[in-house]
């Protein structure tokens, strides 16, 4: 089960709203390399995993993904808190803004709301770590954009963690997917599917 | 600032080569070397990793976080080590080393807590029932912040 910690895994303060750039940072919210789709696909991914590391692994990972979804979604809330007439009628943020007002919505930046269909789980040992290690490196460049895009200190701040923990997370899945090889038939590691197939 | 050296490992972060015969067809990750070099707990968080080695910026914002010296950033700088330790323990389960890191920073962490806890609140719903009222819905809550008088 989780419990909830009334606590940011890092702190969001953001002293300047600014709706154009909570438009960008949005699909790190609800789009199809964003936390929430990381979260699920972890979570979701470890249930048919056969062996120990890769349950935890996956679970952790997965938990922390959940942790930067609320951090992501502070942000988006500290960029939209007070807007003025003028600022809901920002160039982009006003078509979310018809349809959300300042609430927190999953949906990627260029509009389309979350959807599963962006991630998978295939209840294939290599096959899911292989994902999940691509789902890190997504993510990394969509971080990598924002701060392209981004001059505010305060965002950047959170943004660079943000990124870095991708890099983290692709290491251990790496490290995870040698701890599984190591188990499988070292002449042809496809010879059999270990989270399906009884060896 | 570091807390502990590297000069244990057979080689450094970022140089090595991986074996000629590593099998086809499959990704490689090379395992993170055990008494890898570590940060301190705020410049791990600041960094976004407790591992020097596996800190790789971007070049549009290289310099770490500017963490607020608050109550809240020193136990999240604990809490994120153990995190961190967590993950790496996943993989290195038996670095024996790394784990009493990882029980000394849970064993502050815990101390943190309870400070925390004293001053500003409960963490947890569980926790709002050691105080005279029920104070879990105080404000602030995570994601609100006020410049002014932000005390935590």
């Amino acid at each position: 089960m989780f419990v909830y910690e009334k606590k940011l895994q890092y702190p969001v303060r953001i002293k300047n709203c600014n709706p154009k750039l909570a438009t960008v940072i949005l699909s790190q919210y609800g789009g199809s390399d964003g936390e929430l789709a990381a979260s699920l696909r972890y979570l979701s991914q470890r249930f048919s995993m056969p062996y120990p590391e890769l349950k935890g692994l996956l679970t952790d990972i997965g938990t922390e993904e959940l942790g930067h979804l609320e951090m992501v979604g502070a942000i988006l809330h500290q960029l939209t808190r007070n807007l003025s007439e003028e600022q809901i009628k920002t160039a982009g943020f006003d078509t979310y803004f018809v349809d959300h007002t300042a609430g927190v919505y999953p949906a990627a930046s260029a509009g389309w709301p979350f959807t599963a269909a962006s991630l998978q789980v295939k209840g294939d040992v290599i096959c899911d770590l292989t994902e999940d290690m691509a789902a890190e490196q997504k993510a990394r460049v969509t971080y990598d954009n924002i701060l392209r895009l981004s001059d505010d200190p305060d965002v950047n701040d959170v943004i660079r963690f943000l990124r870095e923990r991708e890099i983290v997370h692709f290491q251990r899945f790496g490290e995870a997917l040698e701890l599984a090889k190591a188990k499988m038939d070292q002449k042809n590691v496809y010879y059999l599917n270990p989270a399906f197939d009884r060896g | 600032m570091y807390i502990e050296s590297d000069n244990t490992r057979a080689c450094g972060d970022g140089v090595g080569t991986l074996p000629g015969c590593a099998p086809l067809a499959v990704p490689y990750v090379p395992f993170q070397q055990e008494s890898a070099q570590k940060y301190g707990q705020a410049d791990a968080l600041a960094n976004g990793t407790l591992f020097p080695g596996l800190n790789l910026p971007f070049h549009v914002k290289v310099s770490p976080g500017n963490l607020p010296r608050t109550a809240c950033a020193e136990l999240q700088a604990l809490q994120f080590v153990l995190v961190e330790l967590g993950l790496y323990l996943d993989t290195h389960k038996e670095d024996k080393e790394a784990f009493q890191l990882f029980q000394k920073y849970a064993a502050a962490l815990e101390e943190g807590k309870k400070r925390y806890e004293a001053m500003y609140g409960p963490l947890t719903l569980c926790a709002a029932a050691k105080d005279a009222a029920y104070e879990w819905l105080d404000d602030p809550w995570p994601w609100e912040y006020k410049q002014e008088g932000a005390g935590k």
